[in-house]
């Protein structure tokens, strides 16, 4: 399966957009990227399943959630920019 | 033991507090510091105080809930994200010295705004003829922590708004017992302890940062984020939360908070306040005390302060204290109040949502043996 992270600039952030999306119905958990991915480093990200991507952007930006750049991780773990 | 020292904390807490502290201190490590279950449970619990905060406060978002060690550290951050030197700062004649102090060291020209006790609209008048076109910043307390005298913190908010005033509110003595709403009031800031009306543990404040305040860090260090950079973040809440966090303080805070929430201020108020003014009428009673009690019951929370004819008040607090009934006597560390109010010094009894009338008929009793 593949997942989705939407990255957050900080851990607050992300558990804010965690939280909005679980209100939305949509299954989100907080998660810490690795460092290839991270910019300044120590950065967090919000986990979703691929099928959720657009319903997320659209809780989020509803809720006025700011939310960063967009990975996807493929079977072998590697992460991939998801352009915008 | 009477416990009426509830204006400088609160000794009795609801049960869930205690044990939300003692959990915390077993099981949750440190917030945004690692990826396992002990990391995560303190990031949880954390988040969830920040939610709780922002329900009950109105700040605008979790993120701009920012914990601090007590509302002096939250008011020396606020207080200080302006530069203040040689400025004008209008405050209240009421406040303590958890806001002159950090004033008065930022080099600020203070002016103090005070009318007559308990009359809310001549305060409201004196602050609004203080604030000035040179006024650089107001600070003023929701309520005295002397006399329980609750300030009209929602006007003053519109007058500084219409101005472009920024405005920083202490609510050491009305968090938990007064609404509070960060961005009705439109102040930049609004500063409150979490071990007092909040019922949360020592070492536990909260700071409310408004949508246009200044962020300024008051300390430097690791936030768990942008880590390569050598500038803290310019982001809330960690801008303002270098260093670990007090995860136990501000879990027992998190459940003090769900119980004021549960109970609602309105009950609060009415309870601690009924008790006020019922030990005032006890008081004046024994012909022993006089006591400073507002003829509109709107004016004042259930913090009573009064004089006991022929004896300083540091001797009635100790002598009080020996008969078992704590309360507290001196200036109550706000120097400008007694000033205001024309005293030197008072006794303080100030009461909790836990205290009943036997608390209040004790405290009279103990008055008339002195």
């Amino acid at each position: 399966m593949l997942n989705y992270f939407i990255m957050c600039r900080s851990l607050t952030y992300a558990q804010k957009a965690a939280r909005v999306l679980e209100r939305s119905g949509i299954a989100a958990s907080v998660s810490r990227p690795p460092a290839e991915v991270s910019g300044e480093g120590c950065a967090y990200a919000v986990r979703i399943a691929e099928k959720n991507l657009p319903a997320a952007l659209v809780a989020l930006k509803s809720a006025g959630v700011p939310s960063g750049k967009i990975y996807m991780t493929d079977r072998s773990g590697h992460y991939s920019e998801v352009p915008g | 033991m009477i416990w009426l020292d509830n204006a400088a904390t609160t000794l009795t807490k609801p049960y869930s507090v205690g044990a939300a502290v003692a959990r915390a201190m077993r099981e949750a490590a440190s917030v945004g510091r690692g990826a396992h279950r002990p990391g995560a449970l303190a990031a949880e619990t954390v988040f969830e105080a920040r939610e709780i905060a922002d329900s009950l406060f109105n700040a605008g978002g979790p993120e701009r809930v920012v914990f601090t060690c007590n509302a002096t550290h939250a008011l020396n951050i606020a207080l200080r994200s302006f530069d203040l030197k040689g400025k004008r700062a209008v405050v209240s004649g009421w406040e303590h010295n958890s806001v002159v102090r950090p004033l008065a060291a930022a080099g600020a020209e203070i002016v103090p705004a005070a009318g007559p006790l308990f009359d809310r609209e001549a305060n409201l008048r004196a602050f609004e003829r203080a604030l000035t076109p040179d006024t650089a910043r107001a600070a003023v307390c929701h309520v005295s922590n002397v006399f329980g005298f609750i300030l009209p913190v929602e006007e003053i908010g519109e007058i500084c708004r219409a101005r472009g005033i920024p405005l920083v509110v202490d609510a050491s003595q009305s968090a938990g017992v007064l609404p509070i709403d960060l961005q009705g009031v439109g102040a930049d800031f609004i500063a409150m302890p979490g071990h007092k009306s909040l019922l949360g543990p020592q070492g536990t404040g909260l700071l409310l940062v408004g949508e246009n305040a200044p962020i300024r860090p008051l300390l430097a260090g690791g936030t768990g984020s942008v880590s390569l950079s050598r500038e803290m973040p310019d982001f809330l809440p960690d801008a303002l939360e270098a260093g670990t966090h007090n995860v136990p303080g501000i879990a027992g805070l998190a459940e003090g908070m769900r119980f004021v929430a549960s109970r609602g201020t309105e009950a609060i108020l009415a309870h601690e306040r009924g008790l006020a003014r019922e030990a005032a009428r006890l008081l004046e009673r024994t012909g022993r005390a006089r006591c400073f009690i507002s003829d509109d019951p709107d004016a004042q929370t259930g913090v009573l302060s009064f004089e006991i004819e022929g004896m300083d008040s540091q001797t009635a607090a100790l002598r009080l204290g020996e008969a078992g009934v704590a309360v507290r006597g001196g200036l109550h560390c706000a120097p400008l109040a007694h000033e205001s109010a024309g005293t030197e010094g008072t006794v303080r009894a100030s009461f909790s949502v836990f205290n009943t009338l036997s608390d209040a008929e004790g405290l009279a009793r103990a008055v008339a043996r002195l």
